[in-house]
């Protein structure tokens, strides 16, 4: 265990942005902060990283004495902001003086970030006049420059475009094989492409933890959809490996299974009753329903 | 220390990227000779304005150079003052609108290195255009009026230095309550004014108070001597703009909010 919070709540006059949230994080372990906008999500980041003081609660780094744990963690905020007559070179000397890299290494390891962020060629330019993804990875760089153990990234892709998003899930792939990540997102897409496990925030309170297949499982109500020539009106009814069932039209249905069946059972159990079967699938997004579900209830 | 200087090194290079180390001084130079120039060519000025009738004449003492000098200091006390807020009022304000904050302070830097930083780029601004502009003034007073003393010119200028510390230091402790720029300098003037004319309405109660700063100044030009109000003053503005400086530290960290 690298993190525990604990009990963490924040008040902003009547809203309640943040109530009683715990949680832990795992050393090496990456965790996608989910939700819908306005959950609570960016307040709960910028409480982690001291930039919010909390009404309550506790955040403990395992094994660090110092109530200011900051030289531990690395933040990307949702719009990181520069000084826009910087240099994004110039910008990371400062941020590594201020994070008391030594000088002899300050050199190296900025290269280093430049290039793992591709920022090589444009180091020497004006924030002012970097594109968004620019700026964005220039936040990474800024962010994982002093290695963290921890690194906090704020809806790092909802503001890119679909190529920008998908390099930036790159890095972050790339980035959680050396630190453990901790990002928020309200799309589900993002969080299941990198992520191990899933915090679930509405209004402020957490919903559910734990793994993705986990949250399938719980809330995966009818993930196989079949859909024959025949009416099945009748049949899906007496078929006694199916736990539950949900008729779309007559011919089409959508169908939950028991652990311990395997889903060629049930086809093969339609064919001997024949139906003509026409399309059998496997639910992906049915993820999204159960994240759906998860916030709703 | 080492972040502090970072900071402060960070605050400098803005200041001389964005021009102000420029023309801050620039348009404080010109409020201060403008002083030792009209009255230079206040007879000729009124003499192509006309009108008079035939034969009348005005007189105009010519006046001496102590006189032109503290006649510039009243132009910093209006003028001045005010480009001193308005130069002051974003320090603080502009970084938090902007964000810019956020990623100074999620690095291990406390709040005492940030206003720190801060509060010495703006005096290092603020005093080096007052003495620029103090000294050109003086080199013209001379140049057209009675020759005033080096020492005397740079003991009221010193004594006058403690103003400028002491506006710096409240409108950046302004600046840590209020987030809007034009509502710090529009406070800060009000609390400067305010204790201007308190002063000038209860002079018993407000020996000590920095509304006192020109009227000391000025007594060192004209009687040329350090008196025992000075010292007060003086001591007083400094403890002041310290304790300013400290609430502001401690409104940062009590409102921690970046
Ligand atoms: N500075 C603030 N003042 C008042 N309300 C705020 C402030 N910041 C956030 N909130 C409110 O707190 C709630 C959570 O906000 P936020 O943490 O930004 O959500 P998210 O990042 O998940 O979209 C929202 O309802 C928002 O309106
Ligand atoms: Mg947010």
């Amino acid at each position: 265990m690298l993190v525990n919070i604990d009990n963490l709540s924040k008040q902003f006059k009547e809203k309640r942005a943040v109530s009683n949230l715990s949680f832990t994080i795992r050393e090496g372990s990456c965790i996608a902060l989910l939700g819908p906008n306005g959950a609570g999500k960016t307040t709960t980041l910028q409480m982690l990283a001291r930039l919010l003081t909390p009404d309550s609660g506790a955040i403990q780094f395992k094994g660090y004495a110092e109530k200011d744990y900051r030289p531990l963690i690395g933040f990307l905020p949702q719009h990181p902001s520069f000084f826009n007559w910087m240099t994004g070179k110039e910008f990371l000397f400062f941020a590594g003086k201020l994070s008391s890299i030594p000088k002899k290494q300050l050199q190296a390891r900025v290269q280093e970030t430049l290039r793992f962020v591709s920022l090589e060629e444009a180091m020497n330019k004006k924030i002012g006049g970097f594109s968004g993804g620019m700026k964005q990875r220039l936040g990474l760089a800024q962010a994982l420059l002093h290695k963290p153990k921890l690194l906090i990234l704020d809806e790092p892709v909802s503001a890119l475009d679909p190529k920008g998003r998908r390099d930036f899930l790159h890095l972050i792939e790339e980035l959680k094989q050396d630190m453990t990540v901790l990002f928020s997102t309200h799309i589900l897409h993002d969080a299941e492409q990198i992520c191990d496990e899933v915090l679930i925030l509405q209004d402020g309170c957490l919903k559910w933890k734990g793994s993705l297949p986990a949250l399938r499982k719980e809330f995966d109500l009818l993930p196989i959809k079949v859909q024959t020539e025949e009416p099945m009106n009748g049949i899906i009814e007496q078929l006694e490996i199916i736990e539950d069932y949900e008729y779309i039209d007559a011919k089409t249905v959508k169908v939950r299974l028991p652990e311990y069946v395997h889903h060629n059972e049930f086809l093969q159990a339609l064919i001997n009753r024949n139906l003509s079967v026409t399309h059998f699938e496997i639910m992906q997004d049915s993820l999204e329903d159960a994240y759906m579900k998860v916030v709703r209830q | 220390m080492n972040r502090f200087l970072t900071l402060l090194h960070k605050e400098i290079t803005e200041l001389m990227r964005n021009g102000k180390l420029i023309w801050l001084p620039i348009v404080l130079m010109i409020i201060g000779i403008s002083q030792p120039l009209t009255s230079y060519y206040m007879p000729q000025i009124l003499d192509m304005a006309g009108n008079l009738p035939e034969g009348a004449s005005i007189t105009i003492p010519t006046p001496t150079g102590e006189e032109v000098l503290s006649g510039a200091m009243s132009q910093y006390g209006t003028i001045g003052t005010l480009l001193f807020a308005l130069a002051t009022m974003n320090v603080i304000a502009q970084e938090r609108q902007n964000g810019s904050i956020t990623l100074v302070m999620v690095r291990p830097v406390n709040e005492w290195q940030y206003l720190g930083s801060k509060t010495v780029a703006q005096l290092a601004l603020l005093l080096l255009s007052l003495i620029l502009s103090y000294c050109l003034t003086w080199y013209y007073t001379n140049l057209l009026f009675t020759p005033v003393d080096w020492q005397v010119m740079l003991s009221s200028l010193v004594m006058y230095c403690f103003w400028v510390i002491f506006v710096v230091c409240v409108t950046i402790f302004v600046g840590t309550i209020i987030r809007q720029s034009s509502a710090i300098a529009g406070v800060s003037l009000l609390f400067l004014a305010l204790i201007s004319l308190l002063t000038s309405l209860l002079p018993k109660f407000m020996e000590w108070s920095p509304g006192n700063i020109r009227g000391e100044a000025t007594k060192l030009l004209v009687e040329q001597q350090w008196t025992e109000s000075a010292w007060t003053v003086i001591g007083s503005t400094a403890t002041l703009s310290l304790l300013l400086f400290i609430a502001g530290v401690m409104v940062m960290k009590k409102y921690k909010r970046y």
